[in-house]
This record gives C-alpha cells, structure tokens and sequence, in this order.
C-alpha cells in the first residue's frame, strides 16, 4: 500500500499557503497602509524566525529581542560608521544573529525549558543595557542610532528608499525570499527532525541523533532570520530605536506568535498582522488602547485557543475527516 | 563471542544498588527474557544497557566492541535500539511521520534542503515497518488517538525503523489485552525469524516468556539470581520463591 501523501500530518505545509500568502503581500500595500503593511512584514518575518525554535523544536526563548535589536543596530553601525551599502548592512545583521546564537546556543542550549529561557532574557537584557550606557558612543543609548545618511539602495538598480513604495517592495524582495528558505528548510529531513525533538525529545536520542547539535543550528537559524529582520527594521525606520532591544519586543514577538498559531507555518505573519493591525487601529482612538488591545488579545485566545489559523486548520481537518468517514461508510 | 555482554556492571544510586555486578551474555539470534520483580533492576539494567545511564562500575560489549561510555544516540547508531516501558511515541506526529522520521535517522539529517517526503526509499521502509507491525491502515491518524496496544506496536515499529541488530524490549506486553498479547507475542516471535533479529526482552507475563524465549534471566535485588532455559528457571526453587510463586515439580 502506497503512503497517502496528501495525509493530514500537521508536520506538512503545502506550498500554496506560501504562494498566497506572497500574493497577499504583493498587493496589500495598496489596499491598507503601506508603512504598515511594512511592519506586518518584518515583524512577520521575525515571528518566523522566533517559531522556527518555540513551534517547531519546542524551545521557548525570551530573550530574541536581542537577536532583533543586534541585527538593527549591526545593520546601522555598519552603514552608519563603516560605509557599508544597505545589502552590507543586511549581510552584518545575519552574521551577527548567527554569532550571537552560537555564543548562547554553546552556553544553554542542553539547559531545559525554563532554563534556556530565563538565560535568554538575560542575555537580551545585558545587550539592552550596554546599548543604554556603556557603549552609548556607538548606540546613542537612549535616543537610538541617530545621523543616519539618507538611504538608497544602488545594487542591482537604483531604488530610493525615502518613498514607500520602493521601500516596501524592497522589504517584500528580502521577507520573501526568507519566507521561502524558512519553508524549504521546515519541510525538509531537518525540520522534521525539530519536531520530532519537540513532540519527544527522548525518543529522538533514542533513534539515534544527536539532538543536542540540531538544536543548536535550529537556534542558528532563527536567530540568523530574526536578526536580519532587525536590519530591515533598520532600513524601514532609518533610525534604531533602543525599544529593538527591550525584553518588551522579545514578548510582543510570543504574543503575537502564539497569537496567530505557533504549530502552523504560517500564523506567526497572521498573528503579527492581527496584531499590529489592531493596534494600529485602536492606538489614536482611545487613551487607554493598551488596555483595549489586552482584552482583544485574551478574546481572540479564547475564540481560537490553538491561535488563529491553528484552531481554523484543526477545525477545517476535523471536518474533512468526518466528512471522509462518512463517504466511508456510504 | 558472545553478541552483548556484560561485565561486573554495576549502577549505584547513591546507596542503593540498583544493578550490583552483573554478568551477562546474549548469544546472535537468541531471544532472552529478563523476570525478576519489582525493583530488581530490569529497567536500570535495559537503560544501562542502551546508554540513557552509565554505569558505576563495569563494561558493557555488543560485538566485541566496549559500548559502555557511549551516549544513547551513539548506541542506537551502533545497532542496539530499546523500546520504553512508558510508551514514548510523538503524539502530535501522524503514524506514518512516527515510524518515518525514526528511519531517517539512518540518513544524514543535516539536510535543509530537500523535501523529507521525497525521500522515497524512507518512504517504503516506512510502509512495510507499518505493515509488519499492522498499523498500516492507520498510517494517516495522530498518534495520539491510537489505542494503547496500538501505541505498543508503533514503539516496536520506530525501534525497528532503526535497523537495530539488537532490540531491547521494554515490557511490550505491558497494559495489553490477553488478544493483543497473543498477537504481539507472535510479532516477536517474528522478529527474531524472520528478521534474524537478536531480542532481549523484559516481561512480567510468564506466558510470554514461557513461549518464545531461548534463554532467560531471572534479577533479584539488583543481582542476578538465576539463568538458563525457561524450563530450568521455572523450576528454580528461589525463582519460585522470590518471583513466580507456588511450586512446580520438575
């Protein structure tokens, strides 16, 4: 007997949600506000970033602001200080995501849960506070990196990032292609290695990886996909504001994933889309928008408990599965 | 040479003495049984035995080669995989992915490119581990909502989506009923005839054990009490008197 491919496996994301999710944003920018659209996108890729470890490897980080604020602040430093052209300044954001993951990957990736956790939110911490003082000649500390030449992009044509429609397609080039090596690397034998370490990481061992290695290139390549949503961040505002760094962003990153559906491809963008869209609505509206936000957070998390397009999928699979044992039975 | 082997091992815990200088051989292609009762130290015995302990004192050798500082990945790469007590499936996974992405492990995994689907040969492996084991027909349902004897099978068939040479059985039986024993009993039974598999079993249910074991060794107390043929154990006066109860003329 032949495996069924088109199976129910939760562990398969079919390549149509990723084509439709690009033509959304392709046209998006034109139907609701373009600098926020923007932001949906580079949140968006951050929250992938941040799921490739919470979702798919079971591992809980607090601390990814630090991967988002290194790969603002590395992508500005380096165009600021050093010359370095907008694609120079993204390729230094993903070097420094990926060795800022190597150094905390070495030192608490075999820690458990809780663990990792709480030395992640140090560690961001620690960045936060030497952006705040001590290295405030090169981060400005509390008013952000500062005396930013104008951008624009030369290489492969011109494109002028001042105007904010070049800046989104710009964006929508980088988060889309990003998108689409996320999904690759999700799909193929190593993804499915991370979920079978989230679902039980002593049967794994017990079938002989070496889980502790592939944990850690997991951490590799979320905060590698993080960061250089960090650099975009940079890019978007022209400016890097400290917040990047604050363990505020490292929490609004889990809202938001879990939000949209942390054991699914794609409802980490969802979730940050819902999110900031609400946000974005409610914040000049009411004095007291954080409050309104709060609430529609833990309404939407009771309407959906496995976060947005998870609870959809799980009820639109269970309706397909009814309905196919029903045509079983006719 | 014997195929595994043990050597004085020993686990101490702290004070207590949970595996205490044991001496132990399994021949290529044998099936033994390990009884004892609780607490005698079977499932220390099976978790040294596979690499999740070191242990205290000792050497462990599976084909001559000394195995006993080797961790449980590595173990399981050198041929000898265990199933566990408690059953240890990925619940959210769908049967198939249970069995497939155990016999991925035999490939190199470092791989983020391609499709893990199309990895075809994987993908009849899979099949025919599910067919051998009779979850075939649910090869599309989570794990989790299998039945319990159904969840026994599929940790029997991820162990054996290894390639084990050598396959430690962790009370299979356990929590099944007197049907599905008789069934499984034969999947083992199988696996070492047909599959030329070498299986080293911890059982509680005589009748298993009675029935498809070449040699059996009786723990008590973390110490080995007895071994031999099932008819010589069943027989053995301190066996009967610490284990199985009543006595049998022999």
């Amino acid at each position: 007997m032949k495996a069924n491919k088109e199976n129910t496996s939760n562990t398969r994301t079919r390549s149509r949600v990723i084509w439709v999710t690009l033509a959304v944003f392709l046209i998006a920018p034109h139907i609701i506000s373009t600098p926020l659209t923007t932001e949906i996108l580079i949140f968006g890729l951050f929250a992938l970033g941040f799921n490739l470890l919470l979702g798919y490897t079971g591992i809980l980080s607090f601390g990814h602001a630090a991967y988002f604020g290194i790969g603002c602040y590395g992508c500005g430093i380096a165009v600021r200080d050093f010359g370095f052209s907008i694609w120079g300044g993204l390729l230094v954001s993903i070097i420094m995501g990926i060795l800022l993951a190597a150094v905390i990957g070495a030192i608490a990736i075999k820690k458990k849960g809780v663990y990792f956790a709480m030395i992640s939110m140090a560690v961001a911490q620690m960045f936060y506070f030497m952006a705040l003082s001590p290295l405030k000649k090169w981060t400005g500390g509390e008013d952000g990196l500062k005396f930013i030449p104008k951008l624009s992009l030369t290489f492969p044509f011109h494109v002028d990032l001042q105007s904010s429609f070049p800046l989104y397609y710009f964006v929508y080039f980088v988060v889309g292609i990003s998108i689409l090596v996320i999904w690759r690397i999700l799909n193929s034998p190593f993804g499915r290695l991370l979920q079978a370490i989230r679902e039980n990481e002593e049967r794994t061992i017990a079938s002989g990886y070496n889980v502790t290695m592939a944990k850690f290139v997991s951490l590799i390549f979320s905060g590698l996909f993080s960061a250089l949503a960090g650099g975009l961040f940079f890019v978007y505002l022209g400016y890097g504001p400290l917040q990047t760094l604050f363990w505020l962003t490292s929490g609004t990153i889990l809202l938001m994933t879990i939000l949209g559906g942390m054991h699914t491809f794609i409802g980490p963008v969802v979730g940050v889309a819902v999110f900031l869209y609400a946000q974005n609505k409610l914040s000049w509206t009411m004095e007291r928008w954080e409050l309104v936000v709060g609430i529609l957070f833990m309404a939407l998390i009771l309407i959906f408990p496995e976060g947005i397009v998870g609870t959809i999928k799980v009820k639109y699979l269970a309706r397909k599965t009814a309905a196919q044992e029903v045509g079983e039975a006719e | 040479m014997a195929y595994l082997e043990t050597k004085n091992l020993c686990k101490y815990f702290g004070g207590l003495k949970a595996v205490d200088q044991v001496n132990f051989q399994v021949k290529e292609g044998q099936l033994q049984s390990i009884i004892g009762p609780n607490g005698a130290g079977k499932t220390t015995l099976f978790n040294l035995l596979s690499g999740l302990y070191i242990p205290t004192q000792g050497k462990i050798f599976f084909q001559g080669q000394d195995i006993t500082d080797k961790k449980m990945n590595q173990i399981s790469q050198i041929g000898v995989t265990k199933t566990f007590q408690i059953t240890h499936i990925f619940p959210r996974l769908t049967v198939f992915e249970n069995v497939r992405i155990s016999a991925q492990s035999r490939k190199t995994s470092f791989n983020f490119w391609r499709k893990a689907d199309s990895l075809e040969d994987i993908n009849d492996k899979t099949m025919k581990i599910l067919e051998r084991v009779q979850l075939a027909a649910s090869h599309d349902r989570v794990a989790s909502i299998l039945s319990h004897g159904e969840k026994k099978y599929l940790e029997i068939g991820i162990a054996l989506a290894t390639d084990p040479k050598l396959l430690l059985l962790d009370e299979p039986t356990a929590g099944m009923s007197p049907a599905e024993t008789i069934l499984a009993t034969e999947l083992i039974r199988t696996l070492r005839d047909k599959l030329n598999l070498t299986i080293v079993l911890v059982e509680h249910d005589m009748s298993v054990v009675m029935k498809i074991s070449d040699e059996v060794l009786c723990l008590n107390e973390g110490r080995v009490l007895a071994c031999g043929s099932p008819n010589e154990i069943s027989c053995n006066e301190e066996v009967q008197r610490v284990y199985l109860g009543g006595r049998k003329e022999c």
